[in-house]
């Protein structure tokens, strides 16, 4: 049979060599291991985290820019290109963003880790200008997004926030060696609540739009539920950053209710998709997803509870694991579990006998058994040790994280190399240009 | 929606094939209507698709169900491209 060898003529101009997207998935891969080696090593200093140079500042940076905004980066330069018709001009800019991003991020932490302001600073600055072009690449693909209004509104909002928590990010990072803030706390929690609700987390949401849908085989979820939910997302984030920055408990508290608001719509919508959709065995991804969802409402929950003092000593810190660790970390493993053997097999292409690679075989499902395993327990650990104060609790729930996450690096590394592995047999065996028409 | 497909969706039948329309849907809308064809048994054999986009996350699905598939008409970006779909294994 001929027939799928023949399809990717002008559609495959929109795909990015897959070296593009894998080299940020293998970094995000790398970075969370060292973000749950971080956290073994910095033990009692994570429990208690109250920010400041250290390791635990580090870990947080490893999972927020390196698995995170990584993940983020190499799934909006291969997915949007495709969904809004939008050809990259160029590939150099992305390569760019990832020189710029990915080795600031490892100098950052590095820096964090042995506390060195002078290092942070200059570190942030890179990783700054990597992120800086990113929007500026997102924002061109974003602006023909004419009939994704959904994904495009999320869009256009998380790459607000980006600046916004990009510009917080290095006030705070040149404020650990200059001291000229007045109120560093209140911008570090400004630029938490900006980067993990409102880059990531509205990110996270508008993808959702799509991506449910297509994994669920079901309709997309109405516009007009659908904005109402991106609105209430959107006026909560800003008055959570406003409120953090002013020091006004009151601001920031009705700004959680709302995203509470936002949040109990956006998960009907995504309920809804499910029990709609054709597809009713949604497999391991769907377990890790679900529950992200329900780490979404509790984030906002404790985040209110810590605000008022009724979370504990270490409330505040259980607010940022259950955000950034809980929420967004456990959420896009389940989505990456499930998009990169999707990517994998649209690169790789057929084999030498024709036949095409198949998602099901490029997914090796042992090492995402263990680390959906592992993950949950180290979630749930870390979570009754921050609030129960336990240290060793806390080094024995990063320690399985730890393994999850090499289960998981083993994941993506086997699927990254059958990629690479399959673009060598094509370019090798591949006509001269003038023969392929 | 009409059989579960999202709204706008217009199939019919040749002699030859299974024809669905899903031009004008927004993404992911195309590539579940014509999944939900395939799984749903309306199509066995051959499935003739016209989309306003190459439908490039389809392709993966199609290989996992054993369809192959041929772009045999794409009038440019902003135009009709006919995706030619053919069972090649039960």
């Amino acid at each position: 049979m001929t027939l799928a060898a023949t399809f990717l003529g002008g559609a495959k101009g929109r795909l990015l060599p897959a070296s593009i997207p894998f080299r940020f998935f293998v970094s995000a891969a790398v970075f969370q291991v060292l973000a749950w080696l971080t956290l073994l090593l910095a033990g009692e200093a994570a429990i208690g985290f109250r920010g400041g140079p250290g390791p635990a500042l580090a870990a947080v940076h490893l999972l927020t820019l390196g698995v995170l905004t990584s993940t983020a980066i190499g799934a909006s330069v291969q997915l949007l290109p495709v969904a809004t018709r939008r050809t990259l001009a160029a590939v150099w800019p992305i390569k760019l963003v990832f020189w710029l991003t990915v080795p600031g991020t490892a100098a950052l932490v590095a820096a964090m880790y042995t506390g060195n302001p002078t290092a942070i600073a200059a570190a942030a600055a890179a990783t700054v200008v990597g992120l800086v072009l990113f929007s500026g690449l997102l924002a061109h693909n974003l602006w023909r997004a004419g009939d994704l209004a959904v994904v495009a509104a999320y869009g256009w909002a998380s790459l607000v926030a980006l600046l916004v928590v990009a510009g917080l990010g290095v006030a705070v990072a040149v404020n650990y060696g200059t001291g000229v803030l007045p109120d560093h706390p209140s911008l570090a929690l400004a630029h938490m609540i900006v980067g993990g609700f409102g880059f990531m987390g509205l990110l996270a949401m508008g993808f959702s739009h799509v991506l449910m849908p297509m994994f669920a085989l079901a309709a997309a979820p109405p516009h007009r539920p659908s904005f109402v939910a991106f609105t209430l997302a959107v006026v909560g984030v800003t008055l959570a950053g406003g409120g953090a920055v002013a020091g006004s408990s009151p601001a920031i508290t009705f700004a959680a209710l709302i995203g509470l608001c936002a949040t109990a719509l956006h998960l009907r919508l995504m309920t809804n998709v499910l029990r709609s959709g054709m597809r009713k065995r949604l497999g391991l991804s769907f377990v890790l997803i679900r529950a992200a969802w329900a780490l979404l409402p509790a984030t906002l929950i404790v985040g209110l509870a810590a605000l008022h003092g009724l979370a504990g000593s270490n409330g505040q810190t259980l607010f940022g694991f259950l955000l950034i660790a809980g929420w967004l970390l456990t959420f896009l493993l389940g989505v990456l579990q499930r998009i990169l053997p999707f990517l994998a097999s649209m690169h790789a292409g057929p084999s030498a006998s024709g036949a095409p690679a198949l998602m099901s075989e490029l997914a090796a499902l042992g090492p995402l058994k263990l680390h959906a395993a592992c993950h949950g327990i180290a979630i749930a650990a870390l979570v009754i040790a921050i609030a129960a104060d336990m240290v060793w609790l806390a080094r024995m729930g990063s320690a399985v994280g730890l393994v999850g996450a090499l289960a998981f690096a083993w994941f993506t590394g086997e699927i990254t190399w059958r990629v690479v592995a399959a673009s060598r047999v094509r370019h090798s065996a591949a006509p001269p240009a003038d023969l392929r028409g | 929606m009409n059989n579960g497909r999202p709204a706008g969706v217009r199939t019919w039948k040749t002699p030859e094939a299974v024809h669905i329309d899903v031009r004008g849907l927004e993404p992911p809308e195309p590539m579940v209507a014509i999944l939900q064809m395939i799984d749903g048994g309306e199509a066995s054999t051959v499935l003739v698709a016209h989309l306003d986009r190459e439908p490039i996350f389809l392709f993966p699905e199609l290989n996992e169900r054993g369809w192959a598939y041929e772009i045999v008409s794409s009038s440019g970006s902003q135009g009709e491209v006919i995706l030619k779909m053919v069972r090649v294994s039960a």
